[in-house]
């Protein structure tokens, strides 16, 4: 059974009493910036501490002035980015739930970076990563997540994906019935399939959510790939111009002394290193080696 | 074989590792709890960049502290015990680690782009152009290090005209790193990824245009490639050594490291 979150953002009054019961549930502290940035949205973002939030959106829609809210937290993917980058696996799922595991986050904040919805932070003092964790204790308990339970007006609902999925189809058709024409469904095929779904009444963008999310790691062997070449064409051309450059020494001298440049140096002498440095094949004296078997003519 | 090409393979090393293992250090003071560092060596994950650094940085290191050992092994044994019967030994283990450096090392001046490619800020991801754009710039800095210290080390295994060839091996270089930050530019403002283009306005006219224009463009690329062009293929001696060879070094290094600086926090606003 895969369990999920179903928010009816058509229903939220934004009271944030999600927002109170989280902090109170999971013991986070209250946020010290509080500063009035503007908006009625309090705290200003989410933290360590914040684990959820009420966004706030007003926009002209049809010639009338819509002014929504949004919970905003991490949403579960399927195909998580967090999980996905995480270099010391502090970061799994448990079901369908993203859990980071606080004695081995190392706190490098990679998880924070790689977040399509901005939903992991690393801040002092723990230093760790945080995020909504589905109140996974309640949960094993037979219990709803805090939030759920607090929502006054049921915007929030909690159960089983697949028939919460069910519910959202049918309101998202009653929506488009009666004066919303824009309404759909948000996180049903996004990133594998996230576990908190959205009712959202105009695209994703006007919502704060990205229109198509995508995994952190999706364009990993292209990017090695193409800096890998990069570094190969690059690091070439260092050997090839020095390889050039002798070559035209020994033609100019044709067959005088083989020490490379030695007859550069002001001194005209061998240089102290130079018997030091006699030793083993590497990958320059390779080059030098393919180089000079390369410009041997052939005898035929 | 010429001894020339091993002094600036010890060259490299000799100033490469020990710089590396500072850079790691500092990596590890940044950590939200620095001393769980050892977690990133308890776990490989191929897919997480971060996880597969460590582990190029790690051998990488391991590598350059044998092969420096080696190479001074005289050192670390008593005088009355002869090495000459294992000195090929020696050798063939130097030789084989430095193949090993060779392939690391470029992994690791992949590693930094990919590490900032494989994320979810628009800065860093938009684009495929990240991580060939560090490479770039990662490839230019090692060429100026190597020009400095083997500058002002007076190093008599690698000489002037070497040097002159490796500054005019960074003037290409350098070329090819203004190509790939122009595309990189061009597809961020192309990208149809949000904030993509808030991240090009950032840098080309927000709040780290400054840094972008003067430490990117004129100190990395401009400067020292004109100062590296004006002296292509010339003769160079005296006191114009420093203009011709160290100062464009010094520029690329300063601009380098303000790139890294750019990108980073232009990333993360």
């Amino acid at each position: 059974m895969a369990i999920a979150a179903l928010v009816d953002i058509t229903k939220c009054m934004g009271c944030r009493g999600c927002q109170v019961a989280c902090k109170a549930w999971n013991d986070n502290s209250g946020e010290t910036d509080t500063r009035n940035t503007g908006s009625y949205e309090n705290p200003p973002h989410l933290s360590a501490s914040t684990w959820t939030r009420i966004e706030f959106y007003e926009f002209s829609q049809n010639g009338e002035v819509k002014w929504y809210f949004r919970k905003h937290q991490c949403m579960h993917c399927t195909n998580a980015s967090c999980e996905a980058v995480c270099p010391t696996g502090a970061i799994s799922h448990m079901g369908q739930v993203v859990v980071i595991n606080q004695d081995i986050c190392i706190g490098c904040g990679y998880c924070a970076m790689a977040c399509p919805f901005d939903a992991v932070h690393r801040e002092p003092p723990r230093g760790t990563a945080r995020k909504c964790w589905f109140c996974l204790d309640r949960l094993s308990n037979g219990l709803e997540p805090a939030c759920v339970k607090t929502c006054p007006p049921g915007a929030i609902q909690f159960g089983e994906r697949d028939n919460l999925l069910a519910t959202a189809n049918t309101r998202i058709n009653s929506l488009r019935n009666n004066g919303h024409p824009n309404a759909r469904l948000y996180g049903e095929n996004e990133l594998g399939g996230l576990h908190w779904l959205y009712i959202i009444d105009g695209p994703p963008s006007q919502f704060g959510l990205p229109e198509s999310p995508r995994l952190a790691t999706s364009s990993l062997v292209g990017q090695w790939v193409g800096g890998l070449i990069t570094a190969g064409v690059l690091a070439a051309i260092p050997f090839w111009l020095l390889f050039r450059r002798k070559r035209q020494l020994e033609e100019s001298r044709a067959g005088g002394e083989h020490e490379w440049l030695a007859g550069d140096h002001p001194s005209g002498s061998t240089y102290g290193w130079q018997e030091w440095l006699a030793g083993p094949s590497s990958p320059s004296s390779w080059l030098t080696a393919s180089w000079e078997a390369h410009k041997r003519p052939s005898s035929g | 074989m010429g001894g020339t090409q091993k002094a600036l393979l010890r060259l490299a090393t000799y100033v490469g590792v020990p710089f590396a293992v500072i850079g790691v250090l500092l990596l590890i003071v940044d950590l939200g709890v620095p001393i769980r560092f050892w977690h990133l060596l308890a776990e490989f994950d191929a897919v997480s960049a971060m996880s597969l650094g460590t582990w190029i940085l790690f051998v990488w290191v391991a590598a350059g502290v044998i092969m420096i050992i080696l190479w001074n092994i005289d050192l670390f044994i008593p005088s009355s015990m002869s090495i000459e019967r294992t000195r090929p030994a020696v050798d063939r283990i130097t030789g084989a680690l430095s193949w090993i450096a060779f392939v690391l090392g470029a992994l690791l001046v992949t590693y930094t782009g990919v590490l900032l490619a494989s994320s979810n800020q628009p800065l860093w991801a938009a684009s495929a152009l990240v991580p060939p754009l560090f490479v770039a710039s990662a490839i230019s800095t090692g060429l100026a290090v190597v020009i400095i210290t083997a500058l002002v080390g007076r190093n008599q295994a690698v000489s002037r005209t070497m040097i002159a060839r490796l500054s005019e091996a960074d003037a290409i270089v350098i070329i090819i790193e203004t190509v790939i930050l122009i595309g990189f530019a061009i597809w961020l403002g192309v990208s149809a990824m949000g904030g993509a283009t808030e991240g090009l306005k950032l840098l080309t006219i927000g709040t780290l245009a400054p840094a972008f224009w003067v430490g990117v463009v004129l100190l990395a690329l401009l400067i020292p490639l004109g100062l590296e062009l004006a002296n292509w293929g010339k003769e160079i001696k005296g006191r114009s050594v420093w203009l011709a060879l160290a100062v464009p070094s010094v520029c690329v290094l300063l601009g380098g490291l303000i790139l890294r600086a750019v990108m980073v926090i232009g990333g993360q606003v």
